[in-house]
């Protein structure tokens, strides 16, 4: 039962079967391939079509410190002392006690408060990029459901979620239990995720007012309202947001992943 | 190739930024009936600012409403930072609101007829703030609830966007309404054209959840002739309806209540934001005081039947316009966001409950206790 009664069903492919195996031989930080296929998006423009999404990987857990933290060691200018203000609010990387390579706090858990423009250096060093908004929304709908009022329960708890982050107690990654189909971990109940187009050009158009809820709402269910909370939180962010509860993981090209492969 | 790179993501993220900060036609001030419109464009900018989240001699912890200790009209400073809070709202019964000044509902502004508002708002929700330590700084209200916490507030960090709408304004929403980041704050003006009290509320979607969360309270905005009545009144108090739709999460705490929010089933229904507040401390009169209340259903979708047991309306001035006058209610219909301001003569030594008579509110909470001492005139 997939969370959305009414998306055009994935058809299994070797590609599918293939990213299934590599997300069982690697846990945290493995990059999956994602295949292509549709979804139904919320966003008003989109008039009943489904959002064609070609194959990408994704890192199949948001970035940890621990990554960060490597990252860092090798590009201090985007350590917090080095950060320009024009990269980031004061708040980047706030709830760090420091960043030496050696003591890093809660390795394991994502890393947060780092504004868009860290999460696009981030990803540019690792030969990725941050994934496209659709990308992201494509992949986290991809998930089974046993039947509809199990769907309808997750939503209603993902709602409850969005009121409520517990950023004091936050997990590790791939702790929530939650994963899509190919092994995607953490979309929800983790963190929020920087993408690429986080405020795309409708944002303007939607001007955040109060009946965009409701326009949000073509499919008619508690998924698409919790949906449409997290597309227009997402939009209001600055890209030099340093938000306590946003993070990010990485997308690849297809290409570039093959290279690498062939590489080895 | 690396700062190549940089650079051009730069370049996207300004123009991100820019979609944000798209410039409003510009009006300049002029005057219809004697009231101000066409206020300077908002300006939305980042602050280092950490001290208290509520500012301005006119702001009050409810029931209490600020005098207006000045002749004629002036222009106020006003912050009101949007936090989130941990508070308790009935015996048991916490979560983690998101406020403005960290209580719900926010503090009561008060000002005149005429009064123009400098208004500063920061999105500190992804900050700790803690809004009980005493305080000289910062209004009224900064010192009421360090000295009665009846909320148990405590800090807490909920990152989200935010915005504030002001009833009692009168400007274009996509300029004076915007939604601010955390981390960014708003600064704009507004002139109190119109008396009576009206709520204000964070408009950004989903208002629902934005309301029902915590964020609304009141301005109440004297007439600048007050009302035509020829007499004072002895007590003043501000009594504001709103429900909560809560559930109980994981751990301890409570959480919203998605499927109760959308059916209208509100798990509480409160007089000034604490199911037992109004009962644990009583608003306090004399017999043969004239009692003026201010009340205010800030909903998010509920209505308020708003009744005194034992009592009569004197005098009612819907929507607390001093037009709007109207005698010898017994019970007064506001809808989600509707205010009236009443007097009432208290009749004899007693308890004296205000209700919500739409009985199904009452049982979730919306009553309180006026206690009334023997008559001293
Ligand atoms: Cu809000």
């Amino acid at each position: 039962m997939n969370i959305l009664t009414n998306i055009a069903p994935v058809k299994i492919t070797l590609t599918v079967l293939a990213a299934m195996m590599l997300c069982l031989t690697n846990m945290v930080g493995a990059q999956v391939l994602v295949p292509s296929g549709s979804f139904h998006s919320v966003m008003p423009e989109i008039k009943g079509e489904p959002v064609e999404v070609e194959s990408f990987y994704l890192d199949s857990t948001a970035v940890t410190n621990q990554q960060y933290n490597e990252f860092l060691q090798d590009h201090e200018n985007w350590k917090p002392e080095n950060v320009p203000s024009i990269f980031a609010y004061k708040g980047y990387l706030k709830n760090w006690e420091n960043t030496n390579a050696d003591d890093i706090v809660n390795p394991n858990q994502p890393v947060t408060s780092v504004s868009w423009y860290a999460a696009n250096a981030y990803c540019q060093s690792a030969g990725g990029r941050l994934p496209t908004l659709n990308e992201w929304e494509y992949s986290a709908q991809l998930m089974d459901f046993e039947s509809t009022a199990d769907a309808k329960e997750f939503a209603n708890r993902l709602m409850s979620w969005y009121s409520t982050f517990d950023n004091e107690n936050m997990g590790a990654v791939g702790s929530t239990g939650i994963e899509n189909r190919y092994g995607i971990k953490d979309q929800f109940g983790l963190i929020m995720e920087w993408v690429e187009d986080f405020k795309p050009v409708v944002a303007d158009d939607l001007s955040l007012d109060c009946g965009t809820v409701g326009r949000m709402q073509k499919l008619g269910n508690a998924y698409s309202y919790a949906a449409s909370i997290r597309y227009i939180t997402r939009m209001s962010f600055s890209p030099k947001s340093t938000n306590s509860t946003v993070g990010f993981r990485c997308a690849y090209n297809v290409e570039t992943m093959e290279d690498k492969k062939s590489n080895l | 190739m690396k700062s190549i790179k940089l650079t051009f993501t730069l370049v996207i993220g300004l123009l991100l930024t820019g979609i944000t900060s798209l410039s409003y036609a510009q009006t300049s001030e002029y005057e219809i009936d004697g009231k101000t419109f066409g206020m300077p464009e908002a300006e939305v900018f980042t602050e280092d600012y950490d001290g208290p989240p509520v500012v301005g001699d006119h702001l009050s912890m409810l029931p209490n409403l600020e005098p207006l200790d000045y002749e004629g009209n002036k222009t106020h400073e006003v912050r009101i930072d949007i936090i989130a809070q941990e508070i308790e709202v009935a015996d048991g019964v916490k979560y983690e609101a998101w406020t403005f000044g960290g209580t719900v509902p926010g503090p009561v502004l008060h000002v005149r007829e005429g009064d123009r508002i400098t208004f500063t708002m920061k999105n500190r929700s992804d900050e700790a703030v803690t809004i009980t330590q005493p305080t000289k700084e910062g209004s009224p209200f900064m010192q009421q609830v360090a000295q009665n916490n009846y909320m148990k507030a405590q800090e807490a960090t909920m990152p989200m966007p935010h915005s504030m709408d002001f009833h009692a304004g009168t400007v274009a929403k996509d300029d004076k309404w915007r939604t601010i980041a955390p981390g960014q704050s708003i600064k704009f003006d507004w002139v109190a054209n119109y008396a009576g009290s009206y709520i204000y509320h964070c408009g950004t979607p989903s208002v629902l959840m934005h309301t029902a969360m915590g964020q609304h309270g009141v301005v109440v905005v004297s007439p600048k002739d007050g009302y035509d009545t020829g007499y004072e009144v002895d007590k003043e108090y501000v009594i504001v309806q709103s429900e909560y739709y809560l559930k109980k999460g994981p751990g301890d705490l409570y959480q919203y209540d998605y499927e109760g929010a959308q059916n209208r089933n509100p798990s509480h229904v409160v007089f000034n934001g604490h199911q037992t507040i109004l009962h644990d401390q009583p608003l306090k009169a004399n017999a043969g005081d004239r009692v003026r209340f201010h009340v205010s259903n800030n909903g998010p979708s509920g209505t308020s039947s708003f009744h005194v047991i034992g009592g009569i309306f004197d005098r009612v001035w819907l929507e607390g316009h001093p037009f709007n006058e109207m005698r010898g209610m017994q019970t007064v219909l506001l809808g989600a966001s509707s205010s009236a301001t009443i007097d009432m003569i208290v009749p004899e030594e007693g308890k004296y409950i205000l209700i919500d008579h739409e009985f199904a509110d009452a049982e979730k909470g919306a009553t309180g206790t006026l206690k009334a001492g023997p008559r001293e005139k």
